[in-house]
């Protein structure tokens, strides 16, 4: 076990060095560079070789490219062109929040989804089955942003029941944030007004972003269970008279869970997607709106530093994936 | 009846159906989700062929004022207005047609690509197996859209750039299941059949082993047209969509009046729905589909 996780972490070495090469190859090709961007196209010649003399831009490629590497080795991301702070302390403030907003899509899309497949699987053909499947289907035809507007029109402007944008109260934002997961934040500082508010700015983002995977994860559960519920074992745990209830959480419902690990877990990569629209409607400081302000900008450190630690973390998350199979399904032994 | 005539029976029964995609086929017809989803995307095929019979005006023909609101649905316009004084409905109805091509341009690119590169890898093995593989993983571990943001920054933001972004960035899914799907064939009886009769390695790839193989990248193709409409009207709204002058792209409109959302709601309202329905009509066919052709629920 310990073998393979450190085979895979080593794995993930060369294939994050060729994504760095070819991301900076990448952005140096991109027509139209940070200063223009930056400076818009009336600056003069010598504003923007000053720019570019002090962002290192005016060195060849491949010397700026050793550079990045090397401070890259000794945890320094460079500086972002546009708001000059460390790319570092930036990311470090937005990653906790398109955390928080994905774990609560992920939540939602859980929490609503196995109990929904997994009722709809037992009553298979069923009413709750019929209905689960068509709403499943209309769920993953929603665009997110689509979805989002309409959350918001409906919720927020409408009823007012909800805020529309930001991650917490104005008034709340000097509040003191330890962490950087304003929910936690709420609790470890017992600030329980910033906590509430955290929660009403979350519930909406959330759901917008959870209902696609919800979907999926609904669809997951009800074929695991179907493809389960016909075993020898279930029915030999039926024949032994098992109440029906240990049957479902002890034989169906943990065998059952493999396939939805998987899809959780290939879900990380589509959230961040879906968080770039999610995080535009309801002007979420995440990841997402971070690196599409990069791109317009043409903010090469943010660019390279933000999808890098992207990549990096969807892989981890799949690495996870991969070792929870070992301890949901001791028939599977890595080597 | 003995156990041999019991089998023959079986095997005459199992005959009956036709094949593959006759059975296929009659599953797919009495399908009621895909009937449903057939008979929606026929009307959006309807309404993108005969635009300008079916719109009341053209696509940027100023039929109002300008207005900072512009008034929703009345008996003249159904959909409303736009700011500049458009008629919506004919907006949206014109707007089908580049919805529609976007899913099959986008998905033809992806899928040709996508099939070369499948069908090698799985036909050739080996190192250049290895090769494309390892490349495609690494693709795929960066999600679709953003994938496709930094393609359309780098190729700028035309139709054509936005239908080719989104198409390579479904490259990876079908050369993947293509090449899975040739792995399993390769090794089948009748190949090896048709290899001991001395069929040379290209009728063997293009007879016997593709036909076999393609099903699930159907499946695939079906569904992946949704996607690319769902993403190309993403890139839209992040202001990253086609950006020729008044094309009347759902995403766009969409995006272009989310500002509005509480005074006109009908601006966002009606190209997002028409976004919905056409992309819940492919998928409903896509379903279909896929357990109409999936061998494991055939009976």
């Amino acid at each position: 076990m310990l073998r393979y996780v450190a085979l895979r972490l080593l794995y993930m070495v060369p294939v994050l060095l060729v994504l760095s090469f070819v991301l900076f190859a990448f952005l140096r090709a991109l027509p139209g560079g940070p200063a223009i961007a930056l400076l818009g196209e009336r600056a003069t010649e010598r504003d923007l070789e000053v720019l570019e003399q002090r962002f290192g831009l005016d060195r060849p490629v491949h010397e700026q490219y050793f550079g990045y590497m090397r401070n890259l080795a000794r945890g320094d991301l460079g500086v972002s062109i546009r708001t000059r702070r460390p790319v570092r302390e930036e990311l470090l403030d937005r990653f906790p929040a398109t955390v928080e907003l994905s774990i609560g899509a992920i939540l939602v899309a859980v929490l609503v989804g196995v109990p929904l497949g997994f009722a709809a699987a037992k009553r298979y053909q069923g009413a709750i089955d019929q209905s689960s499947l068509v709403a499943s289907l209309i769920g993953i035809s929603f665009p997110v942003f689509f979805l989002a507007l309409l959350l918001k029109y409906v919720f927020a402007v409408r009823l007012g029941w909800l805020p529309t944008i930001g991650r917490i109260d104005v008034r709340m934002l000097t509040a003191e944030h330890p962490t950087g997961f304003y929910l936690l934040d709420g609790i470890v500082t017992r600030d329980w007004d910033a906590f509430v508010s955290a929660a009403k700015h979350l519930v909406l983002p959330a759901i917008a972003l959870g209902t696609i995977p919800l979907a999926i994860i609904t669809r997951i559960t009800r074929g695991a269970t179907l493809d389960v519920v016909s075993e020898d074992y279930v029915r030999t745990a039926r024949a032994k008279g098992l109440v029906s209830s240990v049957v479902n959480r002890r034989h169906i419902l943990r065998n059952a869970m493999l396939p939805v690990v998987t899809i959780v877990g290939l879900q990380v990569g589509l959230l961040l997607t879906g968080a770039i629209l999610t995080e535009t409607v309801f002007s979420w400081p995440g990841m997402g709106s971070w690196i599409l302000e990069a791109i317009r900008f043409r903010d090469y450190a943010v660019l390279q530093g933000g999808i890098l630690f992207f990549v990096l973390v969807v892989v981890l998350v799949n690495l996870l994936v991969d070792i929870s199979y070992a301890f949901l399904n001791p028939r599977i032994r890595y080597r | 009846m003995s156990v041999a005539e019991a089998e023959a029976r079986e095997l005459e029964i199992e005959h009956v159906g036709g094949g593959l995609w006759r059975d296929a086929w009659e599953r797919l017809r009495h399908n009621k989700g895909a009937i449903a989803g057939a008979v929606l995307l026929g009307l959006f095929v309807i309404l993108a062929v005969f635009a300008p019979l079916i719109a009341p005006y053209g696509p940027n023909e100023r039929v109002a004022g300008l207005a900072a609101t512009p008034p929703g649905p009345t008996a003249e316009h159904w959909f409303g207005v736009d700011e500049q004084g458009r008629d919506l409905l004919s907006r949206v109805v014109y707007g089908s047609r580049l919805s529609l091509l976007v899913g099959v341009v986008s998905v033809a690119v992806g899928l040709s690509f996508g099939m070369l590169l499948g069908a090698t890898a799985g036909y050739l093995g080996g190192k250049v197996d290895t090769l494309i593989m390892r490349i495609i993983d690494i693709v795929l571990s960066i999600p679709g859209l953003l994938f496709a943001i930094a393609l359309v920054t780098l190729l700028g933001r035309g139709l054509v750039q936005v239908m080719l972004a989104v198409g390579i960035t479904t490259i990876p899914v079908f050369a993947r299941l293509l090449r899975g799907s040739i792995l399993a064939v390769r090794e089948s009886d009748y190949v090896l059949a048709a290899r001991s009769v001395g069929t040379p390695g290209r009728g063997l790839l293009l007879r016997h082993i593709l036909p076999n193989s393609v099903a699930p990248v159907i499946v695939a193709a079906t569904l992946a047209m949704a996607t690319a409409i769902i993403d190309v009207a993403g890139l839209s709204f992040l202001g990253l969509g086609p950006a020729e002058a008044g094309l009347p792209e759902w995403g766009a409109i969409l995006a272009d009046n989310q500002d509005r959302l509480q005074a006109s709601p009908h601006l966002v309202f009606f190209p997002g729905f028409a976004i919905v329905l056409s992309v819940l009509a492919i998928n409903l066919i896509g379903d279909g589909l896929r357990e109409s052709i999936d061998p494991k629920l055939r009976a």
